[in-house]
């Protein structure tokens, strides 16, 4: 008997049916697996994977005890406390325990916030210690989380402040060298891309994990040295107290090889807290962004760009009248009665701007600050000697500061400018600069660039940076170095010698600058500085230590004012630095 | 008609199976049926799916305790640091200035120094 399907009977409208739903299916299948393939995996990997950062922990920074490097700045995980208040079932227990053990890191009237059950995240305590926080996981309260946050810590308080600014609440480094090193000190996040469980787990199953590995910030090694440095804040801090000044500024160098061992100003802040400042300008290093008329200082400039070029020597003579005219200006000497024929070491010793004309003059044709002359003096300050130029010192907002050139087109390098220049009027430079200048007047000629950085700390130990070449070699010859360092010892051992340690060969020269106002030089405000080296002969000065005090409608002097911390500085550095007597 | 028979050289090693070979042949007495064979199929698949199955959870396994050592890294990674901060906080230089041994410290009334 031949079995088959009768047309329009019930199985062939059943199998017709099942055909139907298979036929259906398949498409549907085909549709969701072949055309929307891409779409349903990426949902799928939404769901699977998880991407993670891995935060690269910023550099720690290091200064200098002698030789060895003591953290200045390093990481700490502090742990902040929230609450979900709808989930919080025991809100005596959770106020009870968080006054017990976080003490004053609660927020005021945290309590309070508990009751606020329209909100899921109130945080109820900041900056805990992993001590604090492994103690409240321990009694286990419900509704409560802990987010733990990587800040600063500053082990050496507010020392260096200033040199090393601080990291704001985004991240980044600001002021200082965290603001200049930023890039360096903030290292680069790693990524995680990782299939995970419920958990968050990452697993190792999957064909889509990526794993970039996080970079750490490198760790700077400073070349500042943190005894020098306290000791120098102590003495600017002693300084102003005693002579009344608002400000003051200390720099330190050495002076063969750039590098910075101190550098202080005041006001100052603790970059710990520096949310709490009153006043933001306190966050500033004077020594590298506040440029100013450096005055007499620039004298040894002046003298040793004479004596380099061959014009004038120390012991050579000039007429002082205590007044000079150039064009229609007349110049006169802060200091008057030293007139007739003197020496130019007499005008350095008492600081008289007559002196330091005629030197420009004599650079010239000899009674006149010709073009060629202020082309020499320009060669000397700003090319050679670094003035009104950034120095690259690693710090953020270092202030280039001003010195024209002869051929400005404004027609202001003129003679008049450049017989101001000679005395150090009409130009504006930075303690550093200043201070990196007279480094190279004073060690046989070699200008280094001024460095803060000595080297870098790595997982081997601490890597020094090689020994700095010169930046500018022979910018003044050795002679005229030597003539310099003569001519400023003399100076100070004729009228403030006595207050040195006995037997050490200790320079520099007082200045006293006037502060320009609206326009005009102020009668009623005086910025003091001192410019001075010191060391076991005349052959080796082993520091360069500059000094700056200044206020508002304040008139302070560089011997009165600036001199005294300059001694107290030097003779601190001869005992630490176990610099011998000559002889 | 003739009988033509022709006469093939057949060497020994065509004649036996080959040199050095057994020649023996082993035949079971078990005979498997259809079914046992499609049984026995099912359960290699299945003792295969199950090796699989042990290893990839094998991996897994290993990532949890992977995740666990990690956690313990970072955990005395932290504690190591908060040492270090502790240690610097104590050798700091305002500590050291404030200790007793610092404020018992007088300053020598003279320095003598010895020539080298």
């Amino acid at each position: 008997m031949k079995l088959e399907l009768l047309k329009g009977s019930r199985t062939r409208i059943l199998a017709a049916v099942i055909l139907a739903i298979v036929a259906i299916f398949v498409v549907r299948l085909f549709y969701l697996q072949v055309i929307k393939h891409d779409y349903y995996v990426g949902l799928a990997k939404a769901e699977q994977e998880s991407r993670f950062v891995i935060p690269a922990s910023r550099g720690e920074i290091y200064a200098k005890n002698g030789t060895d490097p003591v953290p200045m700045v390093m990481n700490e995980t502090v742990y902040t406390v929230f609450a979900d208040p709808v989930t919080v079932d025991d809100k005596a227990k959770v106020v009870d325990t968080l006054r017990q053990v976080a003490g004053g890191n609660v927020r005021t009237d945290f309590d309070k916030l508990l009751d606020n059950k329209n909100s899921r995240y109130q945080v109820l305590a900041n900056k805990l210690t992993r001590v604090q926080a492994d103690k409240i996981k321990a009694v286990n309260l419900h509704g409560i989380g802990f987010q733990a946050v990587s800040q600063r810590v500053y082990p050496e308080g507010a020392l260096g402040a200033q040199i090393l600014g601080f990291v704001d609440t985004t991240g980044q480094g600001q002021y200082g060298l965290e603001g200049y090193e930023n890039g360096v000190l903030k290292g680069v996040d790693g990524y995680l891309q990782a299939v995970t469980d419920v958990s968050n787990v990452p697993l190792t199953i999957g064909n889509d994990n990526i794993s970039v590995p996080k970079q750490d910030g490198k760790n700077i090694v400073l070349s500042v040295d943190r005894n020098v440095q306290s000791h120098v804040e102590s003495a600017l801090a002693a300084g102003l107290q005693k002579n009344g000044a608002k400000k003051g500024s200390v720099l330190v160098m050495d002076p063969t090889n750039g590098k910075v061992l101190a550098m202080a100003n005041l006001p100052t802040y603790d970059p710990g807290n520096y949310g709490q400042v009153a006043d933001v300008a306190a966050f500033n290093n004077d020594t590298v962004s506040a440029p100013y008329e450096p005055g007499s200082d620039v004298k040894t400039y002046t003298l040793a760009t004479g004596i380099d070029k061959g014009v004038v020597k120390a012991s050579d003579t000039y007429n002082n009248t205590d007044h000079i005219k150039i064009g229609d200006i007349t110049v006169s000497n802060a200091t008057l009665g030293h007139t007739g024929n003197i020496t130019f070491q007499t005008a350095l010793t008492w600081s008289l701007n007559t002196g330091f004309v005629t030197i420009a003059e004599r650079l010239g044709d000899g009674t006149n600050i010709t073009k060629s002359a202020r082309d020499v003096m320009y060669d000397y300050f700003h090319n050679r000697l670094g003035l009104g130029s950034l120095t690259g010192i690693e710090l953020a907002n270092e202030a280039p500061g001003t010195v024209i050139a002869p051929d400005d087109p404004s027609g202001d390098g003129n003679a008049v400018r450049y017989s101001n220049m000679a005395f150090g009027q009409g130009l504006d430079a930075t303690l550093i600069q200043v201070a990196s200048g007279f480094s190279a007047l004073v060690n046989g000629g070699n200008y280094y660039k001024p460095t803060v950085v000595d080297g870098y700390m790595t997982d081997s130990g601490y890597k020094q940076n090689p020994t700095p070449a010169p930046l500018r070699a022979n910018v003044v010859a050795k002679s005229t170095s030597d003539q310099v360092k003569q001519a400023t010892h003399d100076a100070r051992a004729t009228s403030f010698g006595k207050t040195d340690k006995a037997g050490y060969y200790i320079g520099g020269k007082t200045g006293t600058s006037q502060v320009i106002i609206n326009g005009q030089y102020s009668s009623t405000e005086t910025v003091g500085t001192y410019l001075g080296y010191g060391g076991g002969s005349e052959d080796a000065p082993r520091y360069v230590i500059m000094v700056q005090v200044s206020g508002a409608d304040q008139l302070l002097g560089g011997a009165q004012d600036a001199l005294p911390i300059f001694t107290d500085i030097s003779n601190w550095m001869l005992d630490y630095l176990k610099i011998q007597p000559k002889g | 008609m003739s009988n033509q028979q022709n006469n093939y050289y057949t060497s020994r090693r065509q004649q036996n199976w080959s040199r050095n070979q057994n020649t023996t042949r082993f035949v079971s007495s078990v005979k498997l049926g259809p079914v046992a064979h499609t049984v026995l199929v099912a359960l290699m698949i299945t003792v295969l799916g199950l090796i699989y199955l042990t290893q990839a959870t094998r991996t897994t396994g290993y990532d949890y305790e992977s995740q666990k050592i990690d956690s313990q890294i970072a955990d005395l990674n932290n504690q190591k640091s908060d040492l270090q901060i502790e240690n610097a906080r104590l050798t700091a230089l305002s500590t050291v200035k404030d200790s007793t041994v610092a404020r018992e410290m007088t300053t020598p009334s003279s320095t003598a120094y010895v020539q080298q």
